[in-house]
């Protein structure tokens, strides 16, 4: 039997009599974006299933070598829309190592960065969460979840004027001090959130039914997650204790108390509570910051050869005029060379490769996005399993379609 | 205060990675395509289990053009805690090739590379060699050229500005009269008409 898919593409042939080849996506609920995935099944259970990406390609990489560093940084945060500020940091972090000014970030953005990373993660597990509830028919988990990203995004857009892509984080530190009643703002939403956390888990972990669908279901052994390059919690449900934040910290995370929650049972329920765990254990972070948020400082690297000079001065200084006119006309120029920098985003290791040549612009921007591998591993574990369980396994894989494509 | 605003280096354009010492937490290594596929093996047996990320980059006036860059990771092929983890040493390995050149596929030795090597043919146009299934994965099956090499234009052509139609070609209308019929001369006079009473 033959299906051709779409004329871009080449016939799908099954291989066997006995099965049939079924496009699932582009356009269907639960596939989380635009992805699309081509099945060989039989009866109802999934013989073969090739993941097809690319719908949301936009060629992130390459607008990135077309712009000054700093401008770079505002497309890439574009990528993984549900965290956007991780995007921000990682590329941050690789273009400051290449600078050779990471010891010289001031304390009080360093720890602005971490309050921010890990509200991030909060956020995108609740987008995770609300949706991984829809696809199991449990409808009501989506609006708690977005209730509490709501009260995260207002605290974001509260720092950069943005509650999707706050662009707040720039290379040398931070766009500006966090404003007035933000700290209460964000005591609101530390009180509320055991509550809201405990709901959650109310509404789910004991469920029969959730548990039903998602025990035993897609189970990603250890030697699979690492043969996939799976990162984040999918890698720490499968029992192996890799975090970012631990292996090679950035942002002073080395003196933070958090643990790494990890489960043996390598399922998607596995993944489920490591996912639930790992926002408690953020939201730890999120408290211990919160109290070093009392000292004030600058937030911006005093370096006028990569800073923007304080408005204040610009009328009063002719050295801060011709900064000014210098960083907003031509950027500033990166020493050649090549970095790596990953950071622990709220999917797995996200990966920045850049590429100097000693121009303003970026030479090479190479992303190492979390969810693209992760997703692939859907080959390994989806074969053999219903096609209802594959809507859990891509659910608990957690991909974001942004990042996949870029 | 150290600047940073340092100028670009005579050559910079051809090979930043040579110029300037790593300043990495990676190990970095340099081999020829030959090498390669025996190196990547004797990698993952000494317990580099994770292959992080496999990218290109394109050095458009060096020889060998391109550089593809493996990143690798070593973690125990197990579950293992925290203090069992460590901070794992990562590798990067640096494989220079020219256009035409072909690499082996690592797709065997680790299955993630199985999209990364068909994103890299599909952006850049480099064959991996024993892939099972080399096919473009981001741009459309029909799509030309490779869009992350650096002589891939970034702007379509520039189209040719139409020219604007003389007022006196168009047909319908007599040349130098507007279609209210009033002139310029008409018109003047009723200024000045105005400005004398």
């Amino acid at each position: 039997m033959t299906l051709s898919v779409n004329p871009a593409m080449p016939e799908v042939v099954s291989q066997s009599e006995n099965t049939m080849v079924l496009s699932m996506g582009p356009q269907h609920p639960s596939t989380h974006g635009v992805l699309q995935i081509v099945l060989e099944i039989d009866s109802e259970n999934v013989v073969k299933a090739d993941p097809e990406i690319g719908y949301l390609h936009t060629g992130i990489e390459k607008t990135a070598e077309g712009l000054f560093w700093t401008q770079a940084q505002t497309a890439l945060e574009r990528m993984d829309y549900l965290a956007p500020s991780s995007n921000a940091l990682g590329y941050a972090l690789a273009a400051e190592k290449l600078l050779g000014i990471t010891d010289r970030i001031p304390p009080r953005a360093q720890v602005v960065r971490v309050l921010q990373m890990e509200l991030t993660r909060i956020a995108s597990h609740c987008v995770w969460l609300g949706t991984h509830g829809i696809d199991l028919g449990a409808i009501s988990v989506f609006f708690y979840c977005f209730d509490l990203r709501e009260n995260i995004l207002d605290l974001q857009e509260a720092t950069g004027g943005a509650r999707m892509h706050p662009n707040y984080i720039r290379i040398g530190g931070l766009n500006g001090d966090l404003p007035q009643g933000y700290i209460e703002r964000l005591d609101a939403v530390i009180e509320k959130f055991p509550g809201r956390l405990r709901e959650l888990r109310g509404l789910l972990q004991a469920n029969p039914i959730f548990q039903d669908r998602t025990i035993d279901v897609g189970v990603l052994t250890p030697e699979e997650a690492l043969q996939w390059s799976v990162t984040g919690p999918a890698l720490r449900a499968s029992g192996i204790a890799y975090d970012v934040r631990r292996a090679f910290p950035y942002c002073g995370y080395e003196t933070y108390q958090f643990d790494i929650p990890t489960r043996v049972e390598a399922d998607a329920y596995a993944r489920f509570l490591v996912r639930l765990d790992e926002m408690e254990e953020s939201m730890r972070i999120v408290e211990q910051a919160r109290k070093r948020l009392d000292t004030p400082g600058p937030v911006m690297i005093d370096d006028p050869k990569v800073a923007l000079p304080p408005k204040e001065t610009i009328a009063l200084s002719m050295e801060a005029l011709i900064h000014h006119f210098k960083l907003i006309s031509e950027g500033f120029r990166v020493p050649p060379g090549d970095v790596y920098h990953a950071i622990e985003g709220p999917r797995g290791e996200l990966g920045y490769y850049l590429v100097s040549n000693g121009e303003n612009r970026p030479y090479r921007v190479r992303v190492r996005p979390p969810s693209l591998y992760n997703l692939q591993a859907l080959k390994g574990i989806a074969p053999g399993n219903l096609i209802a369980d594959l809507v859990v396994m891509i659910g608990s894989l957690d991909p974001v379609f942004g990042e996949v494509d870029r | 205060m150290p600047s940073t605003q340092n100028p670009p280096l005579s050559g910079a354009a051809l090979d930043p990675t040579s110029v300037r010492p790593p300043i990495d937490d990676a190990t970095i290594e340099r081999i020829a395509p030959a090498q390669l596929r025996a190196r990547l093996e004797a990698l993952k047996a000494e317990g580099y289990a994770m292959l992080l990320d496999l990218g290109a980059v394109d050095y458009l006036e060096r020889r060998p053009r391109f550089d593809v860059v493996y990143h690798l990771l070593k973690l125990p092929p197990k579950p293992a805690t925290l203090s069992e983890v460590g901070t794992p040493a990562r590798l990067r390995l640096l494989c220079g090739i020219d256009e035409g050149q072909r690499l082996p596929t690592a797709m065997d030795i680790w299955k993630s590379a199985d999209w990364a090597e068909r994103e890299i043919y599909d952006l850049f146009g480099i064959v991996f060699d024993g892939h099972a299934d080399l096919r473009r994965i981001q741009m459309p099956l029909d799509w030309e050229g490779h869009p992350l090499r650096k002589d891939y234009p970034t702007r379509g052509p520039a189209r040719e500005r139409s020219p604007r139609p003389a007022f006196a070609s168009k047909t319908n209308v007599v040349a130098g009269t507007p279609p209210s019929g009033r002139t310029l001369e008409a018109l003047q006079e009723e200024v000045k008409r105005a400005r004398e009473s």
